[in-house]
């Protein structure tokens, strides 16, 4: 019973606190990109609420709230009122399997990484949900694009993660060793707990697997920036092309929930990627003994909680402002360019990553050799992905296409004929003068 | 160009597995962010195809070339400004030029100098705004802002010139209105020296290297030389086809015919090569105005001519060169104190005209990828 009442209030404590933390993370993201922007295009930013402009958030969000219920005619009612729900629930939900610290993890799931990917891939039902029911055709065509780019970049990034997983079933202390503890980890361990742990392993604290898997963060990375609908892959709110695509008829609170939802999306994504690649709550001063040793257990412990999640939200700010960096920097892709990139270059590359660790990793040599030869090797691929990028897109920097593409295409492309069915039409017959 | 949308009953097709899909007509603008004001486009579209577009316009139309009729001379180089509101500097330019022509007078030459070197400098704020919102029109948010940062040098020093930020007012029949302020021209100097130092650079750095906004703009929105002169497309939409036609060269005027302009050429002809023309133009107008600065002649700034106007019956085409191409008045004079016609031949109006061709059988996202790139004006077309 004692177990019983114990779990329930780390739940509820968790849980608060992961509500807590979308709803704070969101206020306080959305200030700093406002005045980190400013101060990347040389204005000052929010000033006037708050000193520096810090409580403008709040006030917008006050005044979301207060704002008047506006659903146009014709909407699909039950459609268009669920969908910011439908977008907003994973969020939240997502955040529970969070490793903030060791204590701050709800229930500590086996599966957190399977658990996670399939929540975050409910988030483009409401957004296509929402295309689909306003009403509106640059709603419809918004979301239609993001399930198309949603559902495109889900793949990579899931794929990205495999080779974490792989090198988990090396470097987890459960699973490696000549008898791995199968009901532990099989192959390698999901658990976002024991992928953290294995990258602070006592005899290598520093082990973080971004200096095992560069490229596999970079490619999570960029799937991230796609998944969450942030330039330079914004296509299905495109402002210049589509309005607000998929928000043009939303305002007020249910707006406030998608706009918070996607706020909530970047945290995940950063958190995430804070866990798998970048050592999770590991930095300096998360060291449990040293605290116990200090304050003795109770104290100690708290000590040390507190400083694992000062450096995991400090990584995952860290990595939120690149969010905002690469916002300020990009313009945005076209829609096949977008595909293109997913479909030919970012799912054929990770599949390669993915045969290439884990063959490296079946090397008949020492933990050690294996692991230093599949870092190494996927050093060399991302450089390879790096520097074949300028090809992907068919442009290199100097401004001329590339051989196999300038002979065709401005030519090609100049009077295109209309399509088949235009011309079934005679559409061409009526003349625009 | 139809101004009424016949077709708003869009038609089924069936394909060879008796799928049917349907062709969507969406109504862009004239409250859209990007159409450039309030130009609305009706687009038939095949999923994200464009397959026709109908340009319809009107809806910043202001009779100015009425109101010019009902007011004396004088009055029109004020409400010229608001015609192509991004560079009335060279609109004023235009009108004042039409009047000297029936008039049979020219400018000291100190006025035409001054004029080359404001019709300069409104012609860089003018790709300033163009080069910025195209870079918004693609998504990137950071040059429409260093543009305009920079641009607001310009407002200023326009400001002490004459007085206005905007809409200037500067330009007489006969000359300009005001000399230069003391060190405006120290001030000009310096602004063109961190504009050509820092300004012009970071925005290369911005745009024209990245990856993605060349993949955007590059073999996009093909504007063929023999087409594009059919069309009577002017100013950097032409030149960026390799066609050299540049007013301050082949038909100089003013201060044009002593100092010698390099026209800015491409030859690819997409929208990359117009936003290449247009940052070449503004190298290139730094230059003209260091010339100009250096060169400038001392003297009367205008002739005296009365207020109150009474050209002599007669009529003349003035054309000059602007951001966006040839801008032309063509004034019928009857001797009395009104125009009897002012026509104005803009070249957003006429460089519009190309655009349903441009955009047929690219996607949504070439739209306003090539929208942009034309740079058209949307005061300048109503007028």
């Amino acid at each position: 019973m004692n177990d019983v009442v114990q779990i329930i209030i780390h739940f509820v404590v968790t849980f608060l606190f992961s509500l807590i933390f979308v709803m704070a993370v969101a206020t306080i993201m959305v200030y700093w990109e406002r005045k980190l922007m400013a101060l990347m295009q040389d204005r000052v930013g929010p000033l006037h609420y708050g000193p520096q402009g810090t409580l403008q958030t709040i006030f917008d969000v006050v005044k979301l709230m207060f704002k008047e219920d506006v659903r146009p005619g014709k909407t699909d009612f039950v459609v268009f009122r669920l969908a910011p729900m439908v977008f907003f629930a994973p969020v939240i939900t997502a955040f529970v399997v969070l490793p903030f610290s060791p204590y701050l993890t709800a229930g500590a799931l086996a599966t957190g990484l399977i658990y996670y990917v399939a929540l975050s891939s409910i988030d483009v039902i409401g957004v296509f949900m929402a295309g689909w029911g306003s009403n509106n055709k640059y709603a419809l065509i918004g979301g239609l694009r993001s399930a198309a780019q949603m559902i495109s970049y889900e793949l990579p990034l899931v794929l990205s993660i495999v080779p974490v997983v792989m090198l988990t079933s090396v470097l987890t202390p459960a699973c490696s060793g000549p008898s791995p503890d199968l009901n532990v980890c099989g192959v390698g361990s999901i658990s976002f707990t024991q992928i953290i742990a294995a990258q602070m392993r006592p005899e290598a604290p520093w082990l973080w697997f971004i200096l095992l898997q560069p490229l596999g963060l970079l490619i999570y990375y960029t799937c991230g920036l796609a998944e969450t609908n942030r330039s330079p892959f914004d296509l299905p709110e495109a402002e210049s092309e589509l309005v607000a695509g998929y928000l043009t008829e939303y305002s007020g609170l249910r707006w406030a929930m998608f706009f918070l939802g996607e706020y909530g999306n970047m945290a995940i994504v950063s958190a995430v990627a804070t866990a798998l690649f970048l050592g999770g709550w590991s930095g300096p001063g998360a060291a449990v003994g040293f605290w116990i040793g200090l304050f003795g257990s109770f104290w100690g412990q708290v000590v040390f909680n507190i400083i694992c999640v000062f450096w995991f939200v400090f990584k995952m700010g860290a990595l939120l402002t690149v969010f905002v960096w690469v916002r300020a920097t990009l313009p945005r892709l076209r829609a096949d360019q977008l595909m293109r990139f997913a479909w030919l270059f970012l799912i054929p590359l990770t599949l390669v990553n993915i045969l290439l660790t884990g063959a490296l990793l079946l090397l008949p040599m020492g933990d050690v050799a294996r692991i230093a030869i599949a870092a190494v090797a996927n050093w060399l691929l991302m450089f390879i992905f790096i520097f074949t990028f300028r090809r992907v897109t068919g442009v290199n920097p100097l401004g001329r296409l590339p051989g196999w593409l300038r002979g065709r295409t401005p030519t090609a492309r100049a009077n295109r004929p209309a399509t088949a069915e235009a011309k079934a039409k005679g559409v061409l017959a009526e003349t625009h003068r | 160009m139809a101004t009424d949308t016949h077709a708003d009953t869009a038609s089924y097709f069936e394909d060879a597995s008796g799928l049917r899909s349907e062709e969507m007509i969406l109504n862009m603008g004239p409250q859209h962010p990007s159409t450039s004001g309030v130009l609305r486009l009706v687009l038939t579209l095949d999923g994200e195809t464009v397959i026709q577009c109908t340009p319809v316009i009107g809806y910043l139309h202001r009779g100015m070339e009425k109101i010019f009729e009902n007011r004396p001379y004088i009055h029109g180089a004020r409400y010229i400004d608001n015609a192509d509101y991004l560079n009335p500097m060279i609109n004023e330019t235009a009108y004042v030029g039409a009047i000297e022509a029936i008039m049979g007078i020219e400018p000291p030459r100190r006025a035409q100098y001054i004029r080359l070197l404001v019709s300069e400098m409104a012609r860089i704020a003018s790709h300033l705004v163009a080069i910025g919102t195209y870079g918004l029109d693609l998504g990137a948010f950071t040059p429409i802002l260093w543009c305009f940062r920079d641009r607001e040098g310009l407002m200023d020093l326009f400001e002490s010139l004459s007085g206005h930020r905007f809409t200037h007012n500067y330009m007489r029949p006969g000359g300009v209105v005001h000399d230069f302020p003391r060190g405006w021209m120290q001030q000009c100097e310096a602004w063109l020296d961190r504009f050509e130092k820092v300004s012009i650079p970071e925005l290369h750095e911005l745009l024209t290297g990245n990856e993605i906004f060349d993949a955007r703009t590059q073999g996009v929105g093909y504007i063929d030389p023999q087409q594009g002169v059919s069309f009577g497309v002017t100013g950097p939409n032409l030149r960026a086809s390799g066609v050299v036609f540049d007013l301050r060269v082949t038909r100089p005027y003013g201060a044009y015919r002593e100092i010698a302009v390099r026209p800015q050429v491409r030859q690819e002809g997409d929208c990359f090569a117009r936003y290449m023309v247009r940052m070449q133009e503004m190298a290139e107008s730094v230059r003209l105005c260091r010339l100009a600065l250096e060169k400038m002649p001392g003297g009367s700034i205008s002739q005296r001519v009365p207020l109150a106007l009474r050209p002599p019956r007669g009529e003349a085409y003035y054309a000059v060169e602007t951001g966006r191409g040839e801008l032309g008045i063509y004034m019928i004079s009857d001797g009395s104190e009104y125009p009897w016609r002012a026509k104005i031949r803009s070249p957003s109006f006429t460089n519009l005209q190309i655009l349903p061709e441009l955009l047929r059988g690219n996607k949504i996202g070439d739209v306003i990828a090539i929208l942009g790139s034309i740079d058209i004006d949307l005061g300048d077309v109503d007028r």
